[in-house]
């Protein structure tokens, strides 16, 4: 099977040098997922968190 | 080995976002000055906790200016002192341990929260406000009757404090 | 074997015995997901406050330990196993060395699952003297029926057979064809298993040399330090164990189904290896809030996790690119206008999908749990399970149910019953899981615990915010209740597909890689070194903690010295380097980064 799926991959000429296709949707779907992450980090860190009472200090 | 621009930008933008949550957890501990729950209590023995001198009657003690030690003990299913009376505007510390099984304590809603395992004593001090009323629960499941334990922490003003205690806080 | 040869006969045709031992696996791991879905509505309701009748609140714990034990260990495992079975000797393209021995590990599980349900479920009666209401972390001193131990021992060991049945099949490939490149399957199959071996070593010591002569009497208490961080040790890995399934499904056959190709197998190699490395010295950050181990462990503990999430943050670029690339293949344009252009009707495609979205969601409140001083926020709240029932619950059994659409047919010759059903299935699932886990998560930030029959309390009320308690149990009951109706919907497709006749022509081919193995560098196929590195990681995230941790309370128990006696000076010396934290954070830190780089 790892050689008949080897031997395609060379033959396809879309994937000829690999190149070719650019992932730009998923680039711009990842940076969505990426600022979503920041975004909710930071609420739930400084807002959520540190905001709280009972801060352990030691 | 071949690997797409694109995705050695988001190999790049991973590594900083990495980097960030360990930088974010690190000012945590160095700006707000939070500090875990650790090892720097000596173990003690759990099945003769009668004998040892903080935890053979749970209470609140004053320990110096304007600061306060709660000894706790949690069992199957309750804890001891309940309620937990301590001053507001004060720095209070919880020394918590356990008679039985592994427990939790959760002052609900806040940021006070640990686990308590036996023969060991867990350490945590905050700083107290204004008065109010806390929930405090078990958040470690402890054994059939473990939705039936909780307590609550009452941060009292001064003078109230002062009045329940007669004064003797020294 | 030609690519003709392998469109027109499906696994069935090709491995009949493996195909049984396959389907056997499989309708196991069913039956414990309709055990454990049974006692997941009754929690549902019970907890929410519904509906409180069918039992008691002090055999709520019996139920959660039945819900933990056959969906987090039987249903995980059981398909896990099944799947690897079908990946390895379809990627090989060779029968198992020697079914009998294949028979043999299956046999093992399942009794050792029976043995340990069987002691759960006897807790529900009184009639006999057994029960194990230890929850799935079976923490001591809480202590279980010693059946509950012994099943779960055989059970592991049939896992290890299982590996081993794996990796001599592989070998055997290997004298075959020497100079080739492990088939990525295979490959997928052979890491995970070796994370399997080093985590679960710790659990079997648990068990074998404390819990289960402790529960028989034979030893009189245990350190529940150190037993709960034996627990964790496996805990966190076993995690990657159920998750390594649904990632060789979303490497290798999700990009086929979209009609497009997996993007890059090299950077699927060095995922795999990254999760061998990284999956086990993590552990204690379950225990971040645990007294009597010191904070420079738990930060060393973060810092791994936090690389661990390298791997996964990869492999959603990784993924959602083959999945456009199947887009653009069928003529889909645009930043986002491509989506439209997948196959979303078929439940195999869209039950994986929305089990990645919702693993993205469950990578948020993973880095929140990761997150070491964070923690006193979320700790045994029930955010936790609110998080991972994201992550085990959906990124993993949507995975599986949906990848059963697909991958049934192969293994039978038999058509699935309804696909329509099995669409609905899978979008209400997803529906029920965003309305309950969504409102777990709210629930945890207000400060209700997880694992509790009766989370509200007399004496005090929640904060009220995001919405306030009541309107959240609210959403958990119905988000449960469509849980269990898709559940239910997911069992009857495939009992009735069970009754439709074998038919001929549903074979399916995997498409090759667009970038493919010979892209990866050599080293990457190098196990024994991965393996090294591996343990030596582990021995610097858990040696000092374990020593420490044995040095305060005893190897059993608080009150009991250390045994036998003559590990006490090495225990010392050993303790007295755990004070030298500052020294092995650095250390840990230019390993990790070395591996990283």
């Amino acid at each position: 099977m790892a050689r008949s799926e080897a031997a395609h991959a060379g033959v396809d000429d879309v994937s000829g040098d690999g190149e070719e296709f650019d992932p730009i949707g998923t680039l711009t779907l990842i940076g969505i997922y990426f600022v979503i992450l920041v975004l909710s980090w930071v609420y739930i860190y400084y807002v959520e968190f540190l905001g709280r009472d009972l801060v352990v200090v030691g | 080995m071949h690997i797409h621009d694109y995705e050695k930008l988001w190999l790049a933008v991973s590594l900083l976002l990495i980097l960030s949550l360990i930088g974010t957890v690190t000012y945590g501990a160095v700006g707000p000055g939070v500090a875990m729950v650790a090892d720097s209590e000596p173990t003690v023995d759990a099945t003769a906790l009668d004998e040892d001198e903080r935890f053979a009657e749970p209470r609140v003690e004053r320990v110096g200016e304007n600061e306060y030690a709660a000894y706790v003990v949690a069992y199957q299913f309750a804890f001891q002192p309940d309620p937990l009376v301590v001053p507001a505007n004060s720095t209070v510390t919880f020394y918590v341990t356990s008679r039985d099984v592994i427990h939790g304590f959760e002052v609900v809603g806040t940021n006070a929260n640990t686990m308590v395992i036996p023969g060991e004593v867990a350490k945590l001090t905050v700083e107290t406000d204004g008065p109010a009323e806390y929930g405090i629960v078990c958040n470690e499941y402890c054994g059939a009757g473990h939705h039936g334990m909780s307590g609550t922490l009452e941060v009292v003003s001064q003078s109230e404090y002062e009045g329940q205690n007669g004064g003797d806080g020294e | 074997m030609s690519q003709a040869l392998e469109t027109d006969r499906t696994f069935y045709d090709r491995f009949p015995d493996e195909a049984r031992v396959v389907r056997a696996a499989l309708l196991s791991s069913f039956l414990a997901l309709a055990l454990g879905a049974f006692f997941g509505i009754v929690q549902t309701l019970h907890r929410t406050g519904v509906f409180r009748g069918l039992i008691d609140s002090t055999d709520y714990y019996t139920s959660l330990t039945a819900h933990g034990v056959f969906l987090a260990l039987s249903f995980t495992t059981f398909f896990l196993v099944g799947l690897f079975t079908w990946a390895v000797v379809r990627s090989l393209d060779r029968p198992l060395v020697n079914i009998k021995i294949t028979w043999t590990w299956y046999g093992l599980m399942a009794v050792g699952m029976t043995m340990t349900g069987v002691s759960i479920l006897a807790g529900f009666t009184d009639a006999v003297d057994m029960s194990a209401d230890v929850l799935f972390t079976f923490y001591a001193p809480l202590q279980a029926h010693p059946l509950f131990y012994a099943g779960l021992a055989v059970f592991i060991l049939g896992s290890w057979i299982a590996g081993a049945d794996w990796f001599r099949t592989f070998l055997a490939w290997r004298r075959e064809h020497p100079d080739e490149r492990i088939p990525l399957q295979t490959f997928m199959v052979l890491t995970t298993m070796t994370m399997w071996y080093i985590a679960s070593s710790a659990v079997a010591a648990s068990v074998l040399l404390f819990l289960l002569p402790w529960s028989l009497g034979l030893i009189e208490q245990v350190n529940p330090t150190l037993t709960r961080t034996l627990f964790w040790f496996f805990g966190h890995p076993v995690v990657y164990f159920w998750l390594m399934p649904a990632y060789l499904l979303w490497y290798t056959v999700l990009p086929t189904i979209a009609g497009g190709r997996l993007f890059s197998d090299p950077l699927a190699r060095v995922v795999f290896v990254l999760f061998l490395l990284l999956s086990t010295p993590v552990g204690i950050h379950h225990q971040y809030l645990d007294p009597g181990i010191a904070e420079g462990f738990k930060f060393i503990s973060m810092t791994n996790t936090m690389f661990l999430l390298l791997p996964s943050l990869l492999t959603a670029f990784t993924v959602v690119a083959s999945v456009e690339y199947g887009a653009r293949q069928r003529g889909g344009t645009g930043l986002l206008g491509w989506l439209t252009d997948l196959p979303w009707r078929k439940p195999e495609f869209a039950g994986m999908m929305l089990a990645g979205l919702m693993f993205a969601a469950g990578g948020f409140s993973g880095m929140v749990n990761a997150g070491m001083n964070i923690n006193y926020l979320i700790h045994n709240t029930i955010w936790v399970p609110g998080h991972f029932h994201l992550t085990v619950g959906t990124a993993v059994a949507l995975t599986f149910m949906a990848a059963t659409y697909w991958i049934w047919p192969q293994i039978t010759n038999k058509p699935i019953y309804s696909s329509q059903i099995g669409l609905f299935q899978v979008v209400l699932w997803f529906i029920g899981m965003a309305l309950m886990s969504n409102a777990m998560h709210a629930q945890g930030i207000l400060g209700v615990p997880r694992r509790t029959a009766e989370p509200e309390y007399a004496n005090f009320e929640y904060p009220a915010m995001l919405g306030g308690f009541e309107e959240l149990n609210v959403q958990i009951a119905i988000g449960g209740t469509l849980l269990f109706v898709s559940t239910v919907l997911f069992i009857g497709n495939v009992v009735l597909t069970m009754g439709n006749p074998r038919v001929s022509g549903l074979a399916e081919s995997l498409s090759p890689a667009l970038s493919g193995p010979d892209d990866a560098p050599l080293v990457l196929d190098r196990l024994r070194l991965w393996v090294s590195i591996a343990v030596v990681l582990v021995v610097l995230a858990y040696a000092l903690p374990l020593a420490a941790i044995i040095n305060r309370g005893g190897l059993l128990g608080p009150g009991v010295g250390t045994y036998p006696v003559w590990l006490a000076p090495a225990l010392d010396a050993l303790s007295a380097a755990a004070t030298a934290i500052g020294g092995a954070v650095g250390e840990t830190a230019a390993a990790i980064g070395g591996v990283v780089r």
